[in-house]
């Protein structure tokens, strides 16, 4: 057996003698366990409800009763965004930028539902995900039992001895890697489960794998700085310390201060300054509800060229609901600018944040875990863009059936009596205009193009600490 | 006579200070060296230097003819260590921690073997399956002397290996340490015990503040406690 092998498996020997160490590694076991299986459930009843109300959600729009089609436009319709199956790791955004969106004519809503607002007292925090306990709280439980694993030996002068075997400190100090990594890697077991689960539900195997790999290599990390820090320390107390405080930094204040950098270089501009500037912008393209309005005068005059009649009377089709529908893509183009424009700048914000992982591993592993578990922003935004595009298109179906199904002189006079009321609605049949939704994951090839960069941060974090870690191990003194 | 150990103008530093200055010694295979020496004397930074823990400011060491400078792993193959505390793992017995240091020493030794080390120093047979933690100091210093011998190295470098040990265990050390020059091993240890020195050595030297200041040789009918005590007294006394 080789000499590392040999210091791997006493390691082993102390820590399950260790009430310390047992005790720790209980604790954690049962949190991880806890937690992949409150999530894993959480977001398989959220997949299938979700599924479910977007089912319902479509139903309810198709059983509506014979009416004006305008009404159905404002009657609206709602569209879920599914969550991945392995958002059952990683729920990413989800829990902030809420779930789910109201879509109805002239107006592009937000998502609704975050769980993070939805929740009673959160105070602040988020729930507790196999993400976040991965990210944040097993590198608490390394650095608790490994942060003694070399300076343990040098504080009882068992160092001393071991070099004085013959035992060259790269194979004492490799020995003390393996077993630390080893117990990483165990602790990875929850997440191997929850993946493979996940590649059952329909994500991608290599995906699913690829994720794992992840945080094995974000715990490696964590390895290695352990393992660095407590060979070159002199006392435990040192090394704890050091060790707690680049855990405070890097994932507790490196983090917010990220935040708070991306939101002052590319500030936000406030909602209700964009709102006021967009309903100014808004009015100067007209009411579409009124075909009257001024702004529609060379519409008008142009449609009126085009079908070569002198009134709109005249017209073979409904002027009404062609003023709604030029009136619904000037609107469109004028919001999906707004919308461009916040997604751009939030997307900055988000790329400046996550090159924040050059400073904390943490910020580095949480980006390239959204990005496979395709729960971050950009997937959320390409939630937004599909739903808008979903919008418009059954909007502007309607405004179709309100032109080619709907007399322009009925329209008109549409509140006369309760006989022009009737005559006014058009046929169920066309609330068909309405497309099924179904929220897709992104694709393999789109996930990994959005990890590779914070991949490769966790990568030059790893190489660092590990070939440090090999440089001090080769000259390590009692 | 092929000299195991060999320390020729020696100087060392400590975190800038002088703690040994050019000292020179030879210690010849198979024979007992024994460095007296008060506290703070240099006596256990001599130990650390031919194990290749220091190194030298000036001068060289060599085991068995070669600078441990140049090849720290063979001199420390050919050493077997008993450091002042005896630093052994609390949570094993003294079984798990002699094989756990002699698997590392690539050192094979039966169970009937190690039975037989521990029987030489006299460590309790109820005592060794026990975690080491519940052990005495004495406890400890014999399971770490019993690894020394198991070793079976050429050369032992003990330091204050009768620390901690009641004054029946003390000669049995004694006779223990010659029965082990006598079967060919190098023994360099260090001690302030003259009166186990006198007993034990071949040749004895006086370290004062870092300097040899006084030598004797058995051969010469040098070695007698009362002659060795008195300039223990006058010279090597801090």
């Amino acid at each position: 057996m080789k000499q590392w092998q040999t210091i791997f498996i006493d390691e082993w020997r102390l820590w399950r003698r260790s009430y310390l160490a047992v005790s720790a590694l209980v604790l954690f076991t049962l949190l991880l366990l806890a937690t992949s299986i409150f999530t894993g459930l959480r977001m398989t009843e959220e997949q299938h409800a979700r599924e479910h109300q977007q089912q319902e959600a479509e139903e309810t729009f198709l059983s509506q009763p014979d009416r004006h089609p305008h009404r159905m436009v404002h009657y609206g319709h709602y569209a879920f965004r599914t969550p991945p199956p392995l958002a059952m790791v990683d729920p990413g955004v989800d829990a902030v930028t809420g779930q789910s969106i109201f879509l109805e004519g002239h107006r592009q809503n937000s998502a609704m539902f975050a769980d993070e607002r939805a929740a009673a007292n959160t105070g602040g925090f988020g729930s507790l995900t196999p993400a976040k306990v991965y990210q944040l709280l097993i590198p608490l439980l390394l650095i608790a039992i490994g942060h003694g694993v070399v300076v343990r030996e040098r504080e009882s002068h068992t160092l001393t001895q071991l070099l004085s075997q013959g035992v060259s400190g790269t194979q004492i100090v490799a020995g003390k890697w393996v077993a630390l990594a080893s117990v990483a890697l165990i602790s990875l077991l929850p997440l191997v489960i929850a993946s493979l689960s996940a590649s059952t539900a329909g994500d991608s195997l290599s995906i699913s794998l690829a994720l794992v790999a992840t945080y094995a290599l974000y715990l490696l990390v964590w390895v290695s700085l352990i393992v660095l820090i407590s060979t070159t320390t002199q006392t435990r107390g040192v090394a704890l310390g050091l060790l707690v405080l680049f855990w405070i930094t890097t994932a507790m204040i490196t983090p917010r201060i990220g935040v708070a950098s991306a939101n002052a270089t590319h500030p936000a501009p406030g909602k209700i300054e964009t709102e006021l500037r967009m309903y100014a912008d808004k009015r100067e393209l007209g009411d579409g509800h009124n075909a009257s309005d001024p702004a529609f005068e060379a519409f008008r005059t142009n449609v009126l060229a085009q079908y070569n009649v002198d009134t709109i009377e005249e017209l073979p089709v409904n002027f009404r609901g062609m003023v709604a529908q030029k009136n619904e893509a000037d609107l469109t183009e004028l919001m999906n600018q707004y919308a461009e424009e916040k997604m751009m700048q939030e997307l900055h914000q988000s790329n400046h944040l996550r090159s924040f992982g050059w400073l904390s591993p943490t910020l580095a592993t949480a980006s390239a875990s959204q990005s496979l578990a395709s729960t971050g922003l950009q997937t959320h935004h390409r939630f937004l863009r599909e739903t808008e595009t979903l919008r418009l298109n059954f909007v502007q179906g309607l405004n179709q059936v309100h032109i080619d199904k709907l007399s322009y002189s009925d329209d008109i006079n549409r509140n006369n009596d309760e006989e022009s009321s009737r005559r006014v609605r058009v046929s169920s049949e066309n609330w068909k205009v309405l497309e099924d939704f179904e929220f897709a994951p992104d694709q393999a090839a789109e996930r990994w193009q959005a990890a590779r960069y914070p991949l490769l941060m966790l990568l030059i974090w790893f190489v660092a600490f590990t070939v440090s870690g090999m440089y001090c191990a080769a000259r390590i003194k009692p | 006579m092929n000299n195991a150990l060999e320390a020729n103008s020696l100087s060392i530093n400590r975190s800038g200070k002088p703690v040994l200055n050019d000292i020179s010694f030879t210690v010849p295979a198979g024979e007992i060296y024994a460095l007296l020496g008060g506290n703070g004397a240099g006596k256990s930074t001599t130990l650390l230097t031919f194990l290749g823990f220091l190194e030298a400011a000036s001068g060289s060491v060599s085991v068995q003819g070669e600078q441990v400078n140049k090849n720290v792993k063979k001199a420390r193959e050919a050493i077997a260590y008993l450091p002042e505390a005896a630093t052994l793992y609390g949570h094993m017995s003294a079984y798990e921690n002699l094989r756990y240091f002699l698997d590392l020493a690539n050192a094979k030794a039966s169970d009937s073997e190690l039975n037989e080390a521990l029987d030489s120093v006299a460590l309790q047979t109820a005592a060794r399956s026990q975690h080491m933690v519940t052990y005495s100091k004495g406890m400890r210093q014999k399971t770490a002397i019993a690894l020394a011998i198991l070793r079976d190295s050429p050369i032992l470098l003990l330091d204050e290996p009768t620390s901690g040990l009641d004054p029946l265990a003390i000669d049995e050390f004694n006779r223990l340490a010659r029965k082990l020059a006598d079967q060919g091993r190098t023994i360099l240890m260090v001690t302030h015990d003259v009166y186990g020195a006198c007993q034990v050595a071949d040749r004895i030297g006086l370290l004062r503040r870092g300097k040899l200041v006084g030598a004797f040789d058995r051969t010469e009918g040098e070695i007698d406690t009362e002659t060795v005590h008195r300039a223990f007294a006058e010279r090597a006394s801090t």
